[in-house]
């Protein structure tokens, strides 16, 4: 049986970038299977002028002046501009893996015999667990995700 | 001793890849790599049937992982628990290499000047390093045909820099290998030179980066050795100021026939030059038909040196090839 032990949504924007946000919750049985199913979007940023800006500006952090006219004669080449947030999971006591991908829509597994790509299988043990949701880049204006997490007993 | 062809920066399907780790050490195998050293973002469960890929192939795959951090890429090799990234800010990351090291790794800058966010998350190196004694290798070439690559030549000199300042930092190319799409520019090989102790090629592997003994090349191998009456310093090794007497010299080797046919230069016109940080000590033509070269070594200062095999490729004249240091302790030369 799957049981719902979160259900949460969120909306972040552009000055998120860089942060973590993180869910506890309580597995009060130990074993069985986690089912993580996150998603969001959108994932590109569609709008060409801001996307411009927001290269041209990564341009002049990070490029050196003789380079930068150069950068930008090509800078379609860097489209779409993406938004980029990725899972990790930690269980009571160890780390339990992390899926750093593009995929915006997610459904991930932790088990004892399998695990998802990226993913520490073992046995779940009993107690409070986290899952950080990790957003290295929000380049649209708003993006919105949403988080369930089930558990399936043993 | 041993020349070890490796491959420093790769990943699976276990974080990004489109590949699994017995096609990626397939796929190094017949580039003719030994080695490869898995560094995949933020996991190491890539690494779960190693032996196996180990086995089946008969090569030695270093188990790693890429710090995939806000502020930074920061490659780590050798050590086999997970060492958490997450609470890295931009100024934590002396913190976070010192936890690498106390799980038995090393830690290097990845592409350190690649483009950043938001074109590539975290890419370019934000890191504030108090102390770059810290810092164990800089990957100063990344992806394919990287002797050309603008960011790369900036990590180069960032590297030179940092020598110049007396830190002694090892310097490695990484393909940053996500997938087996062919290719036909020139691949990078890292070579690092295996003593002969006990313990695992790995562990051999990772001794040897750590201290230095490292070869970086498009093609030919070249290593250098500083020579005197009584002894013979290797890249790595550092020099006593007494032993840098009479009669001291430097020796450059290229050996034209590792990995042969993976590459080649026809028309490469190739030069070979000994660097230092006074600049360059003396340059000459190179033949395939001649693999020792001497160089005197004059003035005094000297810190550090290094062979550069430059050649021309598609069209290009660029350096095809550079060893890791050797240091010389300050004091008067010759």
């Amino acid at each position: 049986m799957k049981r719902l032990v979160l259900d949460a949504e969120g909306r972040v924007q552009p000055v998120c970038s860089k942060t973590h946000i993180a869910y506890s919750f309580h597995l009060d049985q130990p074993g069985g299977k986690l089912w993580i199913d996150f998603a969001y979007e959108p994932k590109n940023l569609e709008d060409r002028e801001q996307s411009r800006a927001r290269i041209a500006a990564g341009v002049e952090n990070y490029t050196e002046p003789a380079q930068r006219e150069l950068v930008m004669d090509r800078w379609e080449s860097f489209l779409p501009l993406k938004n980029l947030i990725t899972v990790s999971v930690d269980d009571p006591a160890r780390h339990r893996g992390a899926g750093h991908r593009h995929d915006p829509e997610q459904l991930l597994l932790i088990g004892a015999e399998e695990a998802s790509p990226g993913f520490v299988r073992g046995e779940l043990p009993e107690g409070l667990w986290r899952v950080t949701l990790s957003l290295h880049a929000i380049v649209t204006e708003s993006c919105s995700y949403r988080l369930r997490i089930h558990h399936e007993e043993a | 001793m041993r020349w070890m062809a490796c491959e420093l920066h790769s990943h699976t399907y276990h974080s990004d890849g489109r590949q699994s780790l017995l096609e990626l050490a397939q796929g190094a195998r017949a580039l003719g790599f030994d080695c490869v050293a898995l560094t995949d973002h933020n996991t190491m469960t890539g690494l779960e049937n190693k032996e196996l890929v180990e086995q089946a192939t008969g090569m030695t795959i270093i188990s790693g992982m890429e710090w995939t951090t806000f502020y930074g890429h920061m490659v780590t090799i050798g050590l086999i628990e997970f060492v958490d990234w997450r609470p890295a800010g931009p100024r934590d990351i002396q913190a976070g290499i010192a936890k690498v090291h106390a799980h038995g790794g090393i830690a290097g800058l990845a592409h350190p000047f690649r483009i950043g966010s938001p074109m590539c998350t975290g890419c370019f190196w934000e890191f504030e390093i108090a102390d770059w004694n810290a810092v164990d290798y800089i990957e100063v070439w990344s992806g394919t045909f990287p002797s050309i690559k603008t960011d790369n030549a900036r990590a180069f000199r960032l590297w030179t820099e940092q020598l110049n300042a007396g830190y002694r930092i090892a310097a490695t190319s990484g393909r940053d290998w996500h997938a087996q799409d062919r290719t036909e520019d020139p691949v990078s090989v890292t070579y690092l030179l295996l003593d002969d102790s006990e313990g695992s090629e790995t562990e051999r592997a990772v001794r040897a980066l750590a201290a230095g003994r490292a070869s970086v090349t498009m093609g030919p191998l070249v290593t250098l050795a500083l020579r005197s009456e009584t002894a013979v310093y290797g890249i790595g090794d550092r020099v006593p100021k007494q032993g840098q007497g009479n009669g001291f010299y430097a020796v450059a080797t290229i050996d034209f026939q590792v990995r042969a046919d993976k590459w080649a230069f026809p028309g490469a016109g190739y030069s070979l030059a000994v660097t230092s940080n006074l600049g360059v000590i003396g340059e000459i033509s190179a033949h395939a038909a001649q693999s020792d070269y001497r160089f005197d070594i004059p003035g005094e200062g000297l810190l550090w040196m290094r062979a550069e095999l430059k050649g021309t490729v598609r069209g290009v004249r660029t350096t095809i090839a550079f060893t890791n240091a050797i240091y010389l302790d300050p004091g008067e030369g010759v």
